[in-house]
């Protein structure tokens, strides 16, 4: 830089630029925020004035010093609309006088200097006010790129958590019914076919009960991992607790889900170690195997259930094809069963009567009472229709004591000159184990006025089975109080004489097929069997009715045997009683 | 159904952001139209909001070069906003390179603008967090990452503690911050005060940050040195901001009209 000709910068100048220093500051503060301290700040005012006394008098006059200077105070952070003005009045009225700067043109460079600080300070200012805008939108776009990522990523998480079981993470309910509704609407429905695994451990509550439910929970997640890995390709849900679906799909028939029915099996049959100790778990499973073609989600579900059940009523640890046969037979006594309560609840029910006749003279001794169903849609139904129903489900309970009710009811009511014929009414095994059976009992008759000695209760040999004493209590109550006690089909069950010898018994009824076989010309096994019954009975003082007598033949026989009643078509049909009543008078 | 913890949360540049007008007060350009807005009806309820601010930070400055100066190299800046000028990395990292800071703001466009300005220095980082849940704060693997709690750590909670109300129980998030603390810790604090405030400058400063979703909660003298419980204030206590430890004496001039107090405590041992 050339050496200033026309102008000097006085010794002395020290303290005027001390003194100028001093003042830029105190113009600067509280115009914004400055980072940094007083001595720093004095020490880069004092710089940029030595800067500016410099280029006030330097030749040539350069006014990139001032725009050096105003850029570096918006470097330094000085850097508002209010430090740039009062920079603008301190130097304007300070600089030259504090420096005792000479020159002869110096109001005017200082003029064209302060310009340029500004033009700099200016130019500065912007650049940064857009440096900070672009920052600050950079920030809040890659922070709305975060959230949507995050947002995505959190959707992803929901949608995997409605979709999957928390323990082991297969697809659940959802998820399963959502593929197997695609699988079912898919435009190539009409010519694929689908298969379905229902999967169930056996006593998988056992596992819970011995080891405890943290063993259980281990369980599951093994075998869910077991199905996952040897069923690749397949959609392997859980459906809740220990049951678990396999979706097989474009299946080329039964043989496909079978095999992959083996494969499951064999996978989890595996021994697994819980707890410590080697556990084997086994499973059944109910296979569905059918064209998409007409298939619904929840009838194809339903099936592979009812199969699964099947599978396991026949002892589980195998799979089960479903038979829709046997699936329609069991919706249909499904159907049956439930429709007794309301059928008693709207007098359905009625009973007929067959007559029980004296092989010595013919006599109406008694009437057999026979319960009928009178279906609203099935018409007239026979009891082998429905009894076996009522007696798996307790429902014979309510329906044997009503026909106890009824015959009782009805044979009150019979008068007939020369002997009223007693009523017959077949207890099943529950209602004899019930207790209160011999108040019961007492009420009804009570109620109705029959005489005990008019009814007669058949109890078949199996209710005397069990070794419980208070059913022998109950028919000895019952005979004493005069009720007559048959055992009904005696001779095809086990036929145990000791409860002969104990049991309050009067009757015993043979049962039918040994009669059938009295039709042959010649005496056989059954003419011997029933002799021989007819003698034990006798011996033990019990009267012998035989059942099934369809033939004139067979009760001229069973008479010489020495029987002493029959019952069967030969003596006349179940019907209703009056008719019965009518032919007697 | 309440939102889980790893749901995203909700972001929105349309409402004013109390980073954002903290940095337009410091003549900043790191804001949005509705953040100038706000912080523009602040300076007409309270024109002298941008000195507030100012006297702030240089309170932060002051305060972070006295713990500097004392040895401590552990800086936990909680509610540090959007990094303009001045911050705890470029003020300690001068005078000790060695030195680490960990920032936490809840302010989700704060802490992504801090992530851009940190991202080349390995000695500083930032949390997305909130001074209500110290004990997350205190776990966060970026913490545990670059902290060790067993050596002293200056914990600075400068002009963000009246975000907090009472309900948020603040003597319970300092004793956790405390507890988590070693022998030769440090606390910096600093709050709004509306001690010889009119009655309608306060209540017009409130409107305004009741619309940012953050709203004043003011603190007394009294109740801001009962929330050093557990430390031992450095001289000269509980003050306006200016009037600690101050370069200049006539920089603490008139000192009450910074309306924020502040103060510095040690954990003793």
């Amino acid at each position: 830089m050339a050496s200033p000709a026309t102008a000097t910068q006085p010794s002395g100048a020290n303290s005027g630029m001390a003194a100028f220093t001093q003042e830029w500051a105190n113009a600067l503060t509280g115009t914004s925020y400055l980072p940094m301290t007083q001595a720093q700040l004095k020490k880069l005012l004092n710089r940029l004035a030595r800067q500016l006394a410099t280029a006030l008098l330097a030749e040539p006059f350069d006014l990139r010093a001032g725009q050096r200077v105003g850029t570096e105070l918006v470097a330094a952070h000085i850097a508002s609309a209010e430090a740039l003005g009062r920079t603008v009045e301190v130097v304007q009225l300070r600089l030259v006088r504090d420096l005792g700067l000479v020159a002869e043109d110096v109001t005017d460079r200082l003029a064209r200097l302060l310009a340029a600080v500004t033009t700099g300070y200016t130019r500065a200012l912007r650049d940064r006010t857009l440096d900070e805008q672009e920052s600050i939108r950079r920030a809040a776009m890659a922070q709305r790129t975060e959230a949507e990522r995050a947002l995505r990523a959190s959707e992803a998480r929901f949608r995997h958590q409605a979709t999957h079981d928390a323990l082991t993470d297969l697809p659940n309910r959802n998820l399963f019914t959502e593929r197997l509704t695609a699988v079912l609407e898919a435009p190539q429905r009409d010519t694929d076919r689908v298969g379905l695994c229902f999967l169930d451990l056996d006593q998988f509550k056992r596992v819970n009960d011995l080891h405890g439910h943290q063993a259980g929970d281990r369980v599951l997640t093994e075998v869910a991992n077991r199905l996952r890995q040897a069923l690749a390709g397949h959609l392997v849900a859980r459906l809740g607790g220990d049951a678990f679906v396999i979706l097989i799909e474009r299946t080329g028939g039964t043989r496909d889900v079978i095999a992959v029915a083996e494969a499951a099996l064999a996978a989890v049959h595996e021994p697994a170690a819980v707890a410590g100790q080697e556990v084997t778990v086994r499973t059944s499973i109910g296979i569905v195997e059918r064209q998409v073609a007409g298939a619904s989600a929840n009838e194809l579900m339903r099936a592979a259930d009812c199969t699964l059940h099947w599978a396991k009523a026949a002892g589980g640890g195998r799979w089960t094809l479903y038979d829709a046969e046997r699936d329609r037979q069991e919706l249909t006594r499904q159907a049956l069963t439930a429709a007794i309560p309301p059928g008693l609840d709207r007098g359905e029910f009625y009973l007929d009567y067959q007559p029980l006749a004296s092989l010595r003279d013919g006599r109406l001794l008694g009437v057999e009472a026979l319960v009928r169903w009178r279906h609203p849609e099935l018409g007239v139904l026979r009891p082998d229709r429905f009894i076996g129903l009522a007696e798996e489900t307790g429902l014979i309970v309510p329906l044997g004591r009503w026909v106890l009710a009824e015959a009782c009811r009805a044979a009150g009511s019979w008068s007939v000159t020369g002997g009223t014929p007693f009523v017959s009414v077949n207890l099943a095994v529950r209602q004899v184990h019930r207790p209160g059976l011999v108040d019961e009992v007492r009420n009804i008759l009570r109620c109705t006025g029959l005489p005990p000695e008019r009814l007669q209760l058949e109890i078949t040999e199996s209710a005397m089975m069990s070794p419980a004493e208070e059913p022998v209590r109950a028919l000895r109550c019952l005979a004493d109080l005069g009720v007559r006690i048959a055992i009904d089909d005696f001779g095809t069950g086990y036929s145990n004489l000791a409860y002969l010898r104990d049991l309050p018994v009067t009757e015993l009824k043979v049962a039918g097929e040994f009669v059938a076989g009295l039709r042959a010309q010649e005496p056989q096994a059954d003419e011997r069997i029933v002799a021989s019954l007819v003698s034990l009975a006798h011996a033990l003082d019990l009267t012998v009715t035989a059942e099934g007598v369809e033939t004139a033949g067979q009760a001229e026989r069973l008479r010489a045997i020495g029987c002493d009643a029959g019952q069967g078509w030969h003596f006349g049909r179940p019907e209703p009683a009056d008719r019965i009543l009518a032919r007697l008078s | 159904m309440r939102r889980p913890d790893w749901a995203p949360d909700d972001i929105d540049i349309e409402r004013p952001s109390v980073a954002r007008m903290y940095d337009y007060y410091l003549g900043g350009s790191h804001n949005f139209a509705a953040d100038r807005a706000a912080a523009q009806a602040m300076v007409a309820a309270v024109p002298e909001a941008p000195l507030m601010a100012q006297a702030n930070r240089a309170f932060l400055r002051r305060a972070v070069h006295f713990l500097a100066d004392a040895g401590v190299r552990q800086f936990l800046d909680i509610g540090s906003g959007i990094p303009t000028v001045g911050n705890v990395h470029e003020i300690v990292q001068q005078v000790a390179p060695d030195s680490r800071v960990v920032y936490v703001d809840t302010d989700p466009v704060a802490v992504a603008h801090s992530q851009e300005i940190l991202a080349d220095n390995d000695q500083a980082t930032v949390v997305q967090e909130d001074l209500r849940r110290p004990d997350r704060i205190l776990g966060h693997p970026e913490l545990r990452r670059l902290l060790d709690l067993n050596q002293p750590t200056a914990v600075l909670i400068v002009a963000v503690l009246h975000f907090v109300s009472d309900d948020d129980r603040p003597a319970e998030l300092l004793r956790t911050l405390r507890d988590a603390l070693a022998p030769g810790s440090w606390l910096v604090l600093s709050q709004a005060s509306d001690e010889g405030r009119p009655d309608s400058e306060r209540s017009d400063a409130e409107a305004v940050y009741r619309r940012t979703g953050s709203p004043l909660w003011f603190r007394d003298r009294s109740e801001l040195t009962t929330l050093f419980d557990g430390f031992e204030l450095a001289e000269p206590g509980v003050v306006w901001v200016p009037q600690w430890r101050p370069e200049t004496p006539e920089s603490s001039v008139n000192a009450e009209a910074s309306a924020f107090l502040g103060g510095v405590g040690r954990i003793g041992g």
